[in-house]
């Protein structure tokens, strides 16, 4: 058992994630954010960290979590409609139904590694892309996106404004303290070490089979509670949820961020989002040019992200005191 | 532990269920949150989106495509969206001829109009995030754009749940203001149903009454609206459907479809499809060579019943002469607000607005006109003001809009293709064939469904 304080010692870094993501409504708006805003950086935290369980621990890129996300957030939305505007039933089943996908997707996709993987994964999720867009139009609505759904309630709570935000924020909370303790456990040990080496493993007579599909369906459910939730904080389900560019987005926001850190991609998807929607007024049509250059200079100069950028400074300024 | 509310008053005599402390938490969350809600206003006595306005400047949104598929129109609308601006602060443009007009020059009830823009991406959740952040943090109290039908119905739910009033851009699905409509939307470009109304007569006129179609449609909603307002009122002029195939939207290559077309019996081919879509499907028909081609011992013909300048240039007027299809404003209209559009937006940017320049110019005075008219920037009373509004001199002839559902009737017009050598200049691709009145288009609001729901957001 841990003491107290070495209960803090632990979880630091969810505590201060904490801090900042509760507080984020009082000091986002100094620096040009909005409510809104906020609410999705936080569903894209969730959704990013759940990534970096598969592309940090495991190493396997997927090209189609968006699928995941795309069918959580059709499924809430459908549920919402036709069912009840409580979320919570429709949560649950939206992430169910992405889950299943994702056992399936993950059994097929995982017998292979590498560009193999990714493009199997991109073929899946643009698969179900073209299904919403052709066959399923009935339900999904097809290019118009899913409108028309009700004001989504918790019980007897709307989910409006800062409600959603505080909501998204504590489940936010919630999945990376959960990703924080895989990290640790033996489970994300083994994680890591397919990351490694897997024929190793393998040959020390570990399934790493079993380990690859627990963390793809990890970070499915991660996907699929983050596009759930973006229909609670929207009622409104675009069929780009399903596109490769979300699946892309998600790569990007991880490897700006400092892929294997958990904590990077979730700054990368803050730092993305607030780009995207804050400094692109300023830039004019140039947002995208300035973005990309912004990229590259991260891949070529700092492969480790953020958290590498990071990393260097605390080295330059604090190595003496540290060293001593 | 069957009634909620006992539940909740006795909890600390019972013990914490999770149930209790998802409901804390919950509760926990509002009260951390209501600080927010005050600075905000939300709450204060008949303040409804951004109203009341704070200040002496009102901002408006404009939300089009800067990047994406629908860029260059996107760069169009917010060309005019700049020069509306600009009217209605120094006068000119068409607050000369807008009649009835209560616009001054002096911007709107007497505050200084400026804006703010934004970047759709021509995708549904990127607009709505824009739109969003001018509602939010920027404080507009209208939102305009949008340069594809799913775009604009986003926005329009969105708009209408913060109780913001969007004026569409360019959208041209029946669902806009049909089942989808909303209080909060209005529309000035024309549709679907009214193409298919303005188009058929021509094309039987033209083509004769007892003609074979082929459709090849668009795989989303606008085009299945479209083929839908297509086959019925063809069919009305004696037409007969030999079939229809749903292109996926992101096909490129339209041989296999076509191929099918000249295996069928028709030779009429309807192409309800835009922007690119319909440069590649035109451009691989004129390279089956199907615009010299005889079938039933005439001639064999191909419809595009949403025209637009932009397409008609990136086909090539090789291609295009003597195609025909349906267009809601062009440059070349005489009468005097389409003059003084044309003149003040060449003098400004060198080159005459498009039809999607035309229709956002328009929808920001009749916006701007519509708070004048109602003495305040209440989203019910300008809503009113703007329900069953007739004009003239916005470059349409006498319109209406209609309050039923949000949907303005006006003239619309019959373009055809122009060859190369009748081209007098670089933005000279369309012929105006005839101008379809407003009374001949319209329609019954009924027949799409859909409800406005109230004036003030719940």
């Amino acid at each position: 058992m841990n003491t107290q304080s070495n209960f803090w010692q632990y979880n630091k870094t969810v505590l201060m994630f904490a801090v900042v993501a509760l507080t984020m409504p009082f000091w986002f708006p100094l620096m040009g954010g909005y409510s809104g805003l906020d609410t999705k950086i936080m569903i894209f935290c969730i959704f990013v960290v759940g990534f970096d369980i598969l592309l940090g621990f495991t190493g396997y890129l997927s090209f189609g979590h968006a699928a995941f996300f795309g069918i959580s957030a059709y499924v809430t939305g459908i549920m919402l409609k036709n069912f009840s505007d409580n979320i919570i039933p429709a949560m649950l089943v939206a992430v169910a139904a992405a889950t299943v996908v994702a056992l399936i997707i993950g059994l097929l996709t995982l017998k292979r590694t590498g560009i193999y993987f990714s493009i199997l994964t991109l073929a899946f999720a643009e698969m179900f892309d073209s299904m919403a867009m052709s066959m399923l139009q009935r339900w999904t609505g097809g290019e118009n996106g899913l409108t028309g759904l009700p004001t989504p309630m918790l019980f007897d709570l709307k989910m409006q404004g800062d409600t959603v935000f505080y909501f998204c924020a504590l489940m936010a909370i919630a999945l990376f303290y959960f990703a924080k303790r895989i990290e640790r456990s033996p489970v994300g040990l083994m994680m890591k070490a397919i990351k490694c080496n897997q024929t190793r493993l393998e040959y020390t007579g570990i399934n790493a089979r079993r380990y690859k599909l627990l963390a793809f369906v990890l970070s499915a459910i991660y996907a699929a509670i983050a596009g759930s939730l973006m229909v609670v904080y929207e009622p409104f389900v675009g069929h780009e949820f399903l596109g490769w560019h979300q699946s892309g987005e998600i790569v990007i926001m991880s490897v700006i961020g400092g892929v294997g850190t958990l904590v990077g991609p979730m700054l990368g998807a803050a730092f993305m989002l607030y780009f995207e929607n804050v400094m692109s007024v300023n830039l004019g049509e140039q947002w995208l040019l300035v973005l990309g250059v912004i990229f590259m200079a991260v891949v070529i100069f700092m492969p480790g992200g953020f958290m590498e950028a990071m990393a260097r400074l605390k080295k330059r300024f604090f190595t003496t005191i540290d060293g001593e | 532990m069957t009634d909620v509310k006992s539940e909740k008053s006795n909890h600390t005599a019972s013990g914490w269920s999770r149930r209790d402390v998802l409901k804390a938490t919950s509760v926990g969350a509002i009260g951390a949150a209501t600080p927010m809600f005050f600075t905000q206003n939300a709450w204060a006595e008949k303040a409804i989106g951004n109203y009341p306005i704070k200040g002496s400047e009102v901002v408006l949104g404009f939300n089009v495509p800067q990047t994406g598929a629908y860029a260059d129109e996107g760069a169009d609308e917010l060309r005019a969206y700049k020069l509306a601006v600009h009217h209605l602060n120094n006068g000119g443009g068409m607050l000369d001829t807008l009649k009835p007009s209560k616009l001054t020059g002096n911007g709107i009830l007497g505050k200084k109009v400026t804006y703010v823009t934004g970047d759709t991406q021509t995708n549904a959740d990127a607009s709505r995030t824009s739109a969003r952040r001018m509602i939010e943090r920027d404080k507009v109290i209208m939102v305009t754009g949008g340069s594809s039908s799913g775009i604009a119905i986003a926005q329009q739910y969105l708009c209408n749940e913060l109780g913001i009033i969007f004026m569409c851009g360019l959208t041209h699905s029946n669902d806009t203001t049909g089942k989808d409509k909303q209080r909060y939307g209005f529309r000035h470009f024309f549709n679907a149903h009214m193409t298919g109304k303005a188009l058929s007569p021509v094309l039987s006129k033209e083509y004769g009454t007892d003609r074979r179609a082929f459709h090849l449609t668009a795989d989303y909603s606008w085009g299945h609206t479209q083929q839908e307002s297509m086959q019925e009122f063809t069919e009305k002029e004696g037409w007969t459907t030999e079939g229809n195939i749903m292109t996926p939207l992101k096909t490129t290559d339209f041989s296999q479809y076509l191929s099918q077309v000249l295996n069928s019996d028709a030779d009429v081919l309807v192409l309800n499809h835009y922007g690119a879509n319909m440069v590649n499907s035109l451009t691989n028909a004129v390279n089956f060579g199907m615009r010299d081609m005889q079938k039933n011992g005439k001639n064999l013909e191909i419809v595009v019943p949403l025209y637009s300048r932009l397409m008609a240039k990136g086909a090539g007027s090789a291609n295009i002469d003597g195609v025909l299809g349906t267009s809601g404003w062009n440059w070349a209209l005489e009468d005097e607000g389409s003059k003084v559009f044309v003149k003040t937006f060449t003098d400004e940017y060198g080159f005459p607005p498009s039809q999607a320049a035309h229709t956002c110019y328009v929808q920001t005075l009749l916006y701007a006109n519509a708070c004048e008219m109602a003495g305040t920037f209440y989203p019910p009373e300008v809503i009113k003001a703007l329900e069953d509004f007739e004009f003239t001199g916005a470059g349409n002839g006498p319109t209406l809009y209609r309050g039923a559902d949000h949907q303005c009737i006006k003239d619309i017009l019959v373009m055809q293709g122009k060859s190369p050598s009748a081209r007098t200049s670089d933005f000279d691709y369309l012929r105006i064939v005839d101008k379809v009145d407003a009374k001949t288009v319209d329609y019954d609001p009924a027949i799409f469904g859909g409800e406005l729901g109230p004036y003030e957001p719940a």
